[in-house]
């Protein structure tokens, strides 16, 4: 279906490849070099040999028992956006949320078989640190930065092919967008009919992301975003989408809207963003559809 | 359509001053313990350990809150106490209050019950975007366990 849907016109320069459990496409006029393809694919490798909790060599798996290993570059910078996340959610968002993803079956083998739900430790700011050029973890904690990696990864991507100044590019992972240069008029899938959009957004020069509670479940009300608190999925909202100056933001947002909180936190921020509940309202901010963020709603 | 939320949904949440906190019994949260009261008196409820009761007249303020699988609600308790007696009570800031209050605020810029779409045939788009497409292995589980359930 996203291949039909952009079927009206693919760059020259547009290259797909499968990383990080997803769909990359990176377009641009000028296609990318062999050596910019490489660095592309080595850049996503080493966040992914970093953060991703699905792979047994990660630091955050090696990190999982407790200690300490070498700072990732990304670390400090996604942790200050936790730190917004978490005082705006009063805790919901937590970058320690991996050991509810693992009770509930959402674990680096993917059994998908549900035990009760466990709760993130609440004060991870105790558990986690980043003195002396070290990520240190005090205690047998799993890290999964899945509500801002993503957007982490695809601003770190766009950012390097914009060295080279490209007329225009865009780098869409599984959906998370982000322009520079380039325009994209981006379908907002229904989150259950896949066959319809709720909307547009025109997208230019900034990113926009979504998260869904449709796609990655796996039973009944079973899937991946989850009240860290609790370590229970959230129930109210069904979609969330989120335009901001950054893929990063725009993700770290998409995360905080499926709890209180996170729209002031998106006002404080200037993301304009959309979301549907579970019983098919759909809510917008003051922003969204006007001037700051070209769109529509096919209310 | 678009149109803005109807603003008077007003459902009071009185913001009462709140000095400190006190631990409401069976909301399970660390509140902190200390005096908050207006009026009045003390808020000594260790005080209260002996059958003859013994709290200070007045009235006095608590936040408690408990966790629901979105949020954590917050709700203020106002006691006014005479004689060991519990005079008057008053509870704000239920959920659904608290739903009102968010969605009245300068937060939300709309609110629709009826978004119907439209055919992705029928829109011109260059790119789709809500679930991020899932992983072969996630896939491949699912698909796994639901032939096993089936079984």
């Amino acid at each position: 279906m996203r291949h039909e849907a952009r079927a009206n016109g693919e760059p020259a320069g547009g290259w797909r490849f499968e990383a990080t459990g997803t769909q990359w496409m990176i377009d641009t006029h000028e296609p990318l070099t062999d050596g910019e393809r490489a660095a592309v694919r080595a850049l996503i490798e080493d966040f992914d040999r970093e953060w991703s909790r699905f792979r047994e060599d990660s630091t955050v798996s090696a990190l999982a028992s407790g200690g300490s290993r070498a700072l990732p570059p990304d670390a400090e910078v996604m942790f200050a956006v936790y730190d917004d996340l978490g005082a705006a959610t009063d805790g919901a968002v937590n970058p320690l949320v991996g050991v509810s993803l693992e009770a509930l079956g959402y674990d680096a083998s993917y059994s998908l078989r549900p035990s009760d739900p466990v709760s993130a430790p609440r004060d991870w700011r105790r558990v986690i640190s980043t003195g002396d050029g070290a990520l240190t973890v005090s205690l047998p904690a799993l890290i999964d930065v899945g509500a801002i990696g993503k957007g982490r990864l695809v601003d770190l991507v766009l950012e390097y092919l914009e060295d080279a100044e490209r007329a225009s590019l865009t780098v869409d992972a599984g959906g998370d967008v982000r322009c520079s240069g380039s325009r994209e008029r981006i379908g907002l899938e229904h989150p259950y009919d896949s066959t319809r959009i709720i909307g547009v957004v025109d997208l230019e020069d900034a990113a926009l992301c979504a998260s869904a509670t449709n796609r990655r479940a796996w039973g009944d009300g079973l899937h991946h975003v989850l009240d860290a608190r609790t370590g229970v999925p959230v129930r109210t909202i069904a979609a969330t989408w989120a335009v901001a100056p950054t893929a990063m933001l725009a993700d770290a947002a998409a995360t905080a809207l499926f709890f209180d909180g996170g729209a002031e936190l998106a006002y404080r921020w200037g993301v304009e963003w959309v979301r549907m509940t579970t019983t098919g309202r759909v809510e917008w901010s003051p922003g969204f559809g006007t001037e700051r963020c070209r769109a529509e709603l096919f209310t | 359509m678009i149109r803005t939320p109807s603003r008077p949904v007003r459902v009071g949440v009185a913001l009462v001053g709140v000095a400190g906190a006190l631990s409401l019994a069976g909301c399970g949260t660390a509140a902190d313990t200390g005096s908050a009261q207006t009026g009045a008196g003390t808020a000594d409820t260790s005080s209260g350990s002996s059958s003859s009761g013994g709290y200070a007249d007045g009235t006095y303020t608590a936040e408690g809150s408990y966790a629901t699988p979105e949020s954590v609600e917050t709700v203020t308790v106002t006691l006014t106490i005479a004689d060991d007696i519990v005079t008057d009570v008053e509870v704000t800031g239920d959920p659904q209050a608290r739903e009102s209050e968010q969605y009245q605020s300068q937060f939300i810029g709309g609110i629709s019950d009826e978004v119907v779409g439209k055919s992705l045939d029928d829109v011109s788009v260059s790119r789709v975007s809500g679930s991020s497409l899932t992983s072969g292995g996630f896939m491949q589980a699912l698909e796994l366990i639901k032939s096993e359930a089936a079984a």
